[in-house]
């Protein structure tokens, strides 16, 4: 599909829509918003970018730009960890949605908090915290303080509550979306002029759904409603160590199967394995050796749960009970008993584990000069496997094997995440990302196990297998994006 | 290091590649979501939450767009490197307003060094033949003819010590000590100046102002003139030569010269020790040596103090570099880092809990303060190349004094100094505007246990 490069005269189109301050074509503006890390490593400069401060003002814009057939690349303020969906190939348009950052209302009794597209992490945490300190919104854990509440949800992400609730798509209720055809459509109960956006599904088959994982492939998002949660003054951080991935799974597993209790205690169940800690730092004044990990006591695999209760009493039941399980299971049913340890923490280690917003996954570029997430969805009982399949083909492309690994919905799934620390200044580690990225990805299509944030090429091929879903989804990106303007090539839809 | 603009950029290249557009770097706070603060305050300039991270990149702040916070610039001048984006009129306005405050670097996890990087582009840009913007031009004018910025007569440099009975230490041939005047204090705020100078002859320190002495060239480093700050630097080396320790009282300069000119130099080592004024009465008062008279005009009153960014962060993030270089193992060594950073905040606030003590002011903290102070305004070509958007920059601080119903809002920086008085006029925030040595002499407030031994300032002083 070819699409029109934007000149002067689509500018003062721009211009025209949000006034001179907010539409620009400045070389060095529009090269401000790349991002060739984390999420991706695909990205080409726009060529104007705009920054709308109403639902109206995106509704002219795509209308336009339908009219003129120039793609356009939705940004809500930097999604989670930098940039995620930067425009590719062909440019066009970006916009930037930083200014529509309003927290519109907070509804305690129905639990939901309606906010913008430009609300980050950061911004909603201290607003609850100073006005709502009993109550905390499902923010993305790990995802750095300017990343939005609202990328994280239509990116499928991760919330500090994921463990225990299900996925980030799964806490938000109802949203508004301006789809390139010029229509604003509510979700959910929503849907009814007269309705709260207190039910994530309304009147019949339920779309907002349909727009998860979109990524701004299909519409721009101008509102959506977030539940939230109370934030019970209880917490803490239990750990395990262990040998190796299979017992950290099994464990977990035996822990989230109780369903309920202490499995919706703990509202986040996350881990790793040791070089987890150490691509954090330079490599070159880090020890690579196991040995001084151990020395500090860390295991080669560990997995911590996060527990929030409304007392301590609770609190210490459910502390009581995850360490009374796991000491059967490593007496009874692990493969290395042995080397299963519970790990002590200092209260400063608990303390830092169980802050949110958090910048634990930024460091990663600091091991040396850059990193990629390749992230992937697996059956619970089956992420011990990824972690060592992963973590060989990581040695063997000449990458340290960083592993993050955590429960989604009480280990229904686990979303597994190898952390591909590499030198962006050159250009051979790029093509050493792909190649990794490239085989591992034929080899976990054919496992059955899903990609969570598809890159726009090497992951085209678990489109191609799921033919008959993929037509519905260009079906359906055709009735709302008939000129196919919309982030084109994101999730291989034109 | 790198002597010109584009091969220090080159050299930057591992480090700005580092960065992955987080956008930590747009906060104050940024690892400390739950800080508890004073809520919601409406100021002069708008309205903040001051409660955990609080957007503190005063570019960012005033144009919105992702190129004038610091993580959009780290990507400008990758693009550069990258060869996407070539140096011109439209990259210098974007990457130009910004105070290289260096908020950014002090909230960035991978440790880039974003003032060095924003300075390489500037001059990488001077470099390419774009020209400086119109006012930098003429600060760049007048520094080579005068000497200053300022456009003040460099006979007059000294003026002001003449009319203060200070002239016997112009160019006093028997002192080790220099006292560096800085263009700021010797041409606009000469009180600070005199204040300074009086502190040391009161505490019998021999010193020499340096009849020689110009610009430290700190605007032209900022800006990306590197030849004419390193014009400057070589004047200034000559004229300070022979010296065993010089003193500062502005916090631009102190840190132009004990940081940048050893980066800057054939020779990586400066021939002389330097020390701010407030890190001697700091040390004065901790080794007991020094304490302040009671005074009625203090007793009860809200003082707060603004961390200049050359003296605090400035020299924060140099340490930190230099101890990350130096570590074998960062994972056991920051905990060491983090201390010493912070020792280096308390200089200024020992003085400050002294007089607590002594005079019975009540000592606040600003919400953002230290390593995550918000900046003055005045810095980086920002305060003579955009005076309007400087001075709102400096009218937010002031908001943030009167959020704590500060009534006198101390600093240590003439250039800050400036900015932030100017501003509290302009905007009529109602505070009292004091350099923090100032008003110790002003109000004649030194009471001295026990004069310094100029052997005992050179020990352990770097």
């Amino acid at each position: 599909m070819s699409y029109k490069l934007p000149d002067e005269k689509d500018l003062e189109a721009m211009i025209g829509i949000v006034g001179k301050k907010y539409a620009s074509n400045n070389k060095a503006i529009t090269a401000s918003y790349l991002s060739k890390s984390v999420m991706g490593l695909e990205a080409q400069i726009p060529d104007i970018v705009v920054r709308p401060k109403y639902t109206e003002e995106i509704r002219k814009i795509l209308i336009y730009c339908s009219a003129e057939k120039i793609a356009v690349s939705p940004v809500s303020a930097g999604l989670s960890g930098g940039f995620a969906c930067p425009t590719i190939k062909p440019g066009g348009v970006m916009l930037d949605l930083s200014r529509m950052d309003r927290i519109i209302e907070i509804d305690t009794e129905n639990r939901y908090a309606i906010v913008e597209p430009g609300v980050t992490n950061g911004g909603l945490w201290a607003y609850m915290h100073k006005n709502y300190p009993d109550w905390a919104p499902p923010i993305a854990d790990g995802a750095p303080p300017a990343a939005t509440v609202m990328g994280d949800a239509i990116d499928r992400g991760f919330s500090l509550y994921t463990s225990s609730v299900g996925p980030q798509g799964d806490n938000f209720m109802c949203a508004e979306v301006v789809f390139p055809n010029g229509d604003v459509v509510r979700t959910g109960s929503w849907a009814l002029p007269t309705a709260k956006p207190f039910y994530k599904y309304g009147i019949g088959p339920d779309m907002w759904s349909f727009l998860m994982g979109s990524q701004g492939a299909l519409g721009v998002f101008t509102k959506v409603v977030v539940k939230i949660y109370p934030h019970p003054k209880f917490k803490t951080v239990v750990a395990w160590g262990m040998s190796n991935p299979y017992d950290m799974q099994d464990l977990t597993l035996e822990i989230g199967k109780q369903e309920f209790g202490i499995a919706h205690n703990t509202v986040m169940v996350q881990g790793g394995n040791y070089p987890l800690v150490m691509a954090r730092w330079p490599k070159d004044k880090v020890p690579h050796d196991y040995e001084f990990y151990k020395g500090i006591g860390v295991s080669p695999w560990w997995m911590n749960w996060e527990c929030w209760a409304q007392t301590q009493e609770e609190l210490d039941y459910v502390v009581k009970r995850i360490n009374t399980m796991a000491q059967d299971f490593k007496k009874n049913r692990a493969k290395d008993g042995d080397a299963m340890t519970p790990w002590e923490l200092h209260p400063k280690q608990i303390a830092s584990r169980m802050k949110k917003p958090n910048k634990i996954a930024i460091p990663y570029s600091f091991y040396e000069a850059g990193f990629l997430f390749i992230t992937w969805y697996t059956p619970w009982n089956e992420c011990g496997r990824f972690a060592e399949v992963y973590t060989a083909a990581m040695e063997k492309y000449g990458f340290p094997p960083v592993m993050w690994i955590a429960s989604i919905e009480r280990c229904r799934q686990a979303i597994c995440m190898p952390i591909v620390c590499f030198d962006s200044t050159k250009e051979e580690d790029f093509e050493r990302v792909q190649a990794l990225n490239q085989e591992t990805t034929e080899y976990a299509l054919k496992q059955g196990w899903l990609n969570y944030r598809p890159d726009p090429f090497i992951h085209i091929q678990a489109y191609y297998q799921s033919g008959m879903y993929w037509k519905y989804l260009r079906a359906f990106k055709k009735l709302v994006d008939p000129a196919g303007i919309m982030h084109p090539g994101r999730l291989a839809l034109p | 290091m790198a002597k010109t603009g584009l091969k220090r950029l080159e050299e930057l290249k591992p480090d700005i590649f580092r960065c992955i557009h987080c956008k930590a770097c747009r906060f104050a706070y940024s690892g400390e979501p739950d800080k508890k603060g004073i809520g919601e305050y409406t100021g002069k300039q708008g309205t903040v939450l001051y409660e955990g991270m609080v957007d503190a990149c005063p570019a960012g702040i005033e144009y919105g767009w992702e190129a004038f916070w610091n993580a959009g610039k780290m990507w400008i001048a990758r693009s550069i490197l990258d060869g996407d984006l070539e140096f011109s009129e439209e990259v210098r306005d974007v990457i130009m307003p910004c105070i290289t405050c260096g908020q950014c670097s002090s909230q960035c996890e991978n440790k880039i060094p974003t003032v060095d990087v924003i300075e390489a582009l500037r001059a990488a840009c001077v470099e390419a033949g774009v020209p400086m913007i119109e006012k930098h031009q003429l600060i760049q004018k007048l520094v080579k003819e005068l000497n200053n910025p300022y456009g003040g007569k460099a006979e007059e440099r000294f003026k002001w010590a003449k009319e203060a009975g200070l002239e016997k230490y112009i160019d006093n041939k028997k002192a080790k000590i220099g006292y560096f005047i800085g263009c700021t204090a010797a041409y606009r705020q000469i009180d600070i100046a005199i204040a300074t100078s009086k502190i040391f002859e009161k505490l019998g320190i021999d010193f020499t102002f340096v009849g020689d002495e110009v610009c430290c060239g700190s605007p032209f480093f900022r800006v990306g003139a590197v030849d004419t700050a390193q014009e400057l630097m070589n004047k200034n080396l000559k004229a300070f030569d022979g010296l065993d320790l010089v003193f500062f009282s502005c916090a631009g300069c102190y840190k132009t010269i004990t940081n940048d000119y050893p980066k800057w130099m054939e020779d990586d080592k400066l021939p002389f020790k330097t020390m701010h004024a407030i890190e001697l009465l700091s040390k004065l008062i901790t080794e007991e040596k020094l304490k302040f008279k009671p005074n009625k005009e203090l007793k009860g009153k809200v003082v707060t103090y603004h961390d200049p960014c050359h003296l605090g962060r400035h020299f924060a993030l140099e340490m930190e570099q230099k101890m990350i270089e130096e570590s074998k193992n960062l994972m056991m060594d920051k905990r060491k880092i983090d201390k010493i950073i912070e020792a280096w905040y308390e200089i200024p606030r020992v003085i400050l809990k002294q007089l607590e003590q002594d005079t019975g002011i009540i000592f606040k903290e600003m919400y953002r303060t230290k390593l995550h102070s918000f900046c003055c305004g005045a810095g980086g070509g920002v305060r003579a190349g955009y005076p309007e958007f400087s001075l709102r920059t400096a009218s937010q601080r002031c908001d943030e004094a009167n959020a704590i119903e500060a009534e006198i809002l101390t600093t240590e920086c003439p250039f800050c100094f400036t900015n932030l008085s100017n501003s509290n006029d302009q905007y009529n925030h109602g505070l009292k505007v004091w350099g923090l040595i100032q008003m110790i002499d002003e109000l004649d407030l030194l009471d001295i246990q026990e004069n310094p031994k100029v052997e005992d300032l050179l020990k352990n002083k770097k």
